[in-house]
């Protein structure tokens, strides 16, 4: 039996999605659908664009140099997604607990998030400094072996970027997290606590599944965000050594904004969207195999 | 009546715009870009001279990060809004000049720039770079590559110290000796010599043995036989003489700071880090500048290149546009708008005793006037930025290719592969 | 009562690496410029005690006007963050409350806009916020982000969804109305959600540098992020005072975030409905 409208009537959602409405269209699609226009044209932003129609995708197709950059940019996100979705989650358990000072760690915790780019690329250039970095003098002195130069290693160059990123970001996924576990009623856990259950089976038995909303939003999220590691590459690596380090979105910059090719910059965007796409359908197709609503 | 009282307004509110418009027309405004933020209060000093010097003149200053430099002022020119008058770099004249942007000055500079005031070879220099005839840019400072040495480190080997006579020889005999195992744990304290793949790094060895980079008939990468050798002449101060770190030793610390923190005992880079120098070291050593030395196939020229203002090509005021980049160009200027290292192009500050800092160190700092009148060379193209590595793309190109060589990687199996990017890229900008 | 010397220690732990950079720049927010890249690196600054500990934050306050700029940047991330939260609330509650056609496909258009990288669309952007006259002002900073949000869309739909229908009916059995579900039913569950998307929205505004370098010119309109630029020179910066610059741009974000996070607790949700 189809359900009736009771309370609102068919104009409502319009009303209520004006703003968001007016927003998508003018102030996101507008710009999208001119930049996808510019990736069919070559332009150095001075000049008019001038079309070329798909040379921008064909030449970015048998460039051996995106393959690699495609690569990273996959890595980069597995690593990301992963690490900030363990990590975020882990702290927020952490900080959830009725513990005296938990305001304060949760401002610490919060502290990488807003630190700036800048300070956050230096100091961890510091830390991983051959020289005379912490990390290698402690690794080689207590363990005695000799660190690899982690910024400056075709082989652990992506993996260091992209654990420093996920420390910046763990306290972002965090609150989020947070804000999610505030939705499990205490007296669940209560009733658990009766039944003689361990902290790991309430975890696994009440918060998790009754986190998979939140969860979901999440990963979705985090997939989306993973690809947006511009900031942290330009401070730490620059792409390099060797392209070990260039993600996609860190070409689109260069292309954009220091080679001035916007139509090339606006292929790989699109290349980008296409793939990111892909993967959040089929994200959201799977979401009704293992995401429960409370009610 | 009424009718009488409305005329009345209407007379009265025209005659106000009209007295108004003539009031706003006398004040000429001047926008005026540039891209160094930390001069700002020298530069409104001088706009405020310039503008006491010619009443009705106003000149609106926009100061920006170089970073946003670019990328603002390309958006202003394809609204056509650009700024009457702003700064213009070496690496971008031959762009902005062949695209139309910029006010052909030729007849100005005929007329008005006098030789005995200015170095000449800049505007000239200028010329070549924007691959025309015509002048579309005049220079304001002047920087140049040179050899820093630590007098103290030299002192304790018993090394005299490098001078322009110096060959690749005594460099090499000189980097050798001061190489050294301080703390005898097996790794190397003191280095003879410390580089990358930098431009700035690299090129004046290339220059000063008659070597060029860029074909500029062709307009292609095709380094010649002396640019080879100085390039491995260079890698194999790494590689074979051990007299110089792989730069990825160096990584976490900024590297113009290797030499300041002592940790080399000679350096090659732009004139401009005299400044940086003189902050890092203080008076923790004893330091000084040299030219780069010549190699066999001596060519005495310098790696250098001017900073320009120009005048867009849309603004109004061409006359009064003039007069400020002639007087922010010359006689506005002061010294102390001049960081360390910079050279003026204006002839009267550039050859003053208050030019030569003496009781600063570098001692030699006259030395800059000397190498500012010879021939510049530099292999600024369109592109340059992605093809040779610089900036945000400074692990790529030309730049991340040496420096992959120099950190272990074989010269055969990287170099072929750079040439191909290299010239793929000035393909495209030169058909 | 191991388990809490335990638990304490590691949550130290983590607080000490998560927080190091931000206490380096406060440390040399109070060195001398020659000592800040110090090799080895001084963890007492110079200045400290001395009289002039405080000399570079005078300077930046002051000199600089960076009380202004802070001020800017309040007023452009506060707007746009209260507008996300007055945007997105609406229309997650609709996304997750009510049916309508292209429900699905404005959706996932909202989705898709995110994942296009700015670089290549804020130059379009550009060219519209010329055309309606917003160049050089605050506009373009705060009303897009008034206006649409993929992630506080999301989150408060993700949210929406999940709370009882039995709720909905009750509410519609007391002959409530479309607004009034909103506003007094769903929208003050959301209390968590609310507070989240204000401080992450209010952050990402504040810290936001490339729409403030294209858009702003006048110095008076600079936010923060952009007063920092001013601190970077041809060839070197002053470090002292960007540092310095830094660590008071990341106390407001710090206070608010500590104001809000303490009503991020469990919600009053669940009040009887299930029996």
């Amino acid at each position: 039996m189809k359900k009736q409208l009771k309370w609102y009537k068919s104009y409502h959602p319009w009303l209520f999605l004006i703003p968001t409405l007016i927003g998508l269209f003018v102030f996101r699609l507008w710009p999208i659908s001119y930049s996808f226009y510019i990736s069919f044209t070559t332009w150095d932003i001075m000049t008019p664009p001038k079309w070329i129609g798909f040379q921008n995708y064909k030449e970015l197709l048998s460039d051996p140099t995106f393959y690699k950059i495609l690569t990273n940019t996959f890595l980069f996100s597995l690593i990301y997604v992963v690490g900030v979705m363990v990590v975020g989650l882990f702290l927020a358990v952490l900080v959830n607990a009725k513990l005296k000072g938990r305001d304060f760690f949760r401002t610490t915790f919060f502290t990488p998030v807003v630190t700036s780019a800048v300070a956050v690329g230096l100091v961890w250039s510091w830390i991983l400094a051959p020289k005379f970095g912490i990390l290698n003098n402690f690794l080689s002195s207590v363990f005695h072996i000799n660190p690899p130069i982690w910024l400056e290693d075709t082989r652990w160059a992506l993996l260091t970027v992209a654990f420093i990123r996920v420390w910046k970001m763990a306290g972002y996924y965090m609150i989020i997290y947070l804000a999610g576990l505030q939705e499990i009623p205490g007296t669940l856990y209560e009733a658990a606590n009766i039944d003689g259950a361990t902290p790991w089976q309430r975890f696994k038995n009440i918060t998790l599944p009754l986190l998979t909303p939140t969860t979901f939003f999440v990963f979705t999220i985090a997939i989306i965000d993973s690809f947006r590691n511009f900031a942290i590459i330009y401070t730490m690596t620059r792409g390099g050594p060797e392209n070990a380090t260039n993600t996609i979105v860190y070409s689109v910059f260069l292309n954009a904004f220091q080679f001035y090719r916007m139509g090339y910059a606006g292929a790989l965007s699109y290349v980008l969207l296409l793939i990111v796409g892909v993967i959040t359908l089929i994200n959201f197709l799977l979401k009704k195999y293992w995401v429960q609503y409370q009610y | 009546m009424k009718r009488s009282i409305g005329l009345f307004l209407v007379v009265l509110l025209f005659s106000v715009f009209v007295l108004g418009s003539i009031a706003i027309a006398k004040d000429v405004v001047l926008k005026y870009w540039m891209w160094d933020p930390q001069l700002t209060d020298e530069v409104n000093k001088l706009i405020a001279k310039f503008e006491s010097q010619n009443p009705g003149v106003k000149v609106e200053l926009t100061a920006m990060a170089p970073k946003d430099y670019w990328t603002k002022i390309r958006i202003a020119a394809s609204t056509k809004k650009l700024p009457d008058v702003f700064n213009m770099s070496s690496g971008y004249l031959e762009e902005w000049a062949q695209k139309g942007f910029l006010k052909d000055l030729t007849d100005y500079v005929n007329k008005d720039i006098d030789p005995e005031k200015y170095f000449i070879n800049l505007f000239d220099a200028g010329k070549a770079i924007s691959g025309t005839d015509k002048y579309y840019a005049v220079p304001f400072a002047l920087v140049t590559t040179v050899l820093y040495f630590n007098k103290d480190m030299f002192d304790e080997a018993g090394l005299s110290y490098p001078n322009s006579n110096w060959t690749w020889d005594d460099f090499l005999k000189a980097a050798k000796a001061l190489t050294k195992d301080k703390d005898g744990d097996g790794k190397i304290d003191q280095w003879g010599y410390y580089f990358y793949g930098r431009y700035a790094n690299v090129e004046p060895w290339i220059y000063r043995n008659s070597g060029y980079l860029i074909n500029r008939k062709k307009m292609r990468f095709e380094p010649n036989d002396n640019a080879m050798e100085a390039i491995k002449f260079l890698i194999s101060l790494v590689k074979e003489h051990k007299v110089a770190p792989m730069p990825k030793l160096m990584s976490g610390m900024k590297a113009k700071d290797v030499f300041p923190r002592g940790l080399t005992a000679m350096w090659i880079d732009g004139s401009w880090n005299i400044r940086n120098n003189r902050k890092v070291i203080g008076n923790k050593f004893r330091w000084g500048i040299a030219e780069v030395p010549m190699g066999p196939h001596k060519a005495d020229v310098e790696f250098g290149w001017p900073d320009f203002i120009s005048m867009s090509k849309y603004t109004k005021h061409t006359d009064i546009a003039w007069k400020f980049i002639k007087f922010a160009s010359g006689e506005g200027l002061s010294l102390d708008m001049y960081m360390a290292g910079k050279i003026p192009s204006y002839k009267p500050l550039a050859l003053s005793e208050a030019f030569l800092e003496k009781g600063k160190q570098p001692a030699e700092k006259g030395l800059l006037i000397k190498m500012a009148a010879k021939e510049m060379k530099n292999s600024f193209t369109k592109g340059w930025g992605e093809w040779r590595g610089y900036g945000g793309a400074e692990k790529m190109g030309l730049n991340g290719a040496l420096d992959s060589i120099l950190n272990g990687e074989s010269f055969d199996k990287v170099w072929p592969s750079a040439v191909k990017y290299i010239n793929k890229v000035l393909a495209r900008y030169y058909k | 009562m191991i388990n809490k010397i335990f638990i304490y220690m590691l949550l130290s732990l983590i607080a000490f690496v998560m927080i190091f950079p931000f206490l380096w720049m406060i440390i040399n927010s109070f060195n001398s410029e020659e000592n800040i890249f110090r090799v080895p690196p001084s963890i007492i600054p110079d200045r400290l005690f001395k009289k002039d500990m405080f000399e570079n934050y005078r300077a930046v306050l002051k000199d600089y006007n960076f009380a202004r700029y802070g001020l800017n940047s309040f007023i452009i991330a506060g707007s746009a963050a209260l507008g996300q939260v007055f945007t997105c609330s609406l229309a997650g509650f609709a996304f997750a409350r009510m049916n309508f056609r292209f429900k699905g496909i404005i959706f996932a258009l909202l989705l898709m806009t995110m994942m296009v990288p700015i670089q290549v669309t804020i130059i379009p952007e550009f060219y519209l916020m010329m055309k309606l006259g917003w160049i050089d002002t605050f506009a373009p900073l705060i009303i897009p982000s008034f206006l649409v949000g993929t992630f506080g869309t999301f989150m408060y739909k993700e949210f929406f969804e999940n709370i009882p229908s039995d709720l909905e009916d009750a509410a519609t059995i007391d002959g409530v109305s479309a607004l009034s579900m909103f506003t007094r039913v769903f929208f003050p569950l959301a209390k968590p959600q609310t507070v989240t998307l204000f401080i992450i929205a209010f952050m990402n505004n504040w810290n936001d540098l490339l729409r403030p370098v294209i858009y702003i010119s006048s110095k008076n309109l600079m936010p923060i992020t952009l007063a920092l630029t001013q601190f970077q020179g041809e060839y070197d910066a002053q470090w002292g005072y960007l540092l310095t610059g830094a660590v008071l741009s990341i106390i407001p974000l710090l206070v608010v975030y500590i104001a809000l996070q303490k009503y991020v607790v469990e919600g009053i949700t669940h009040t009887g409905v299930k029996g």
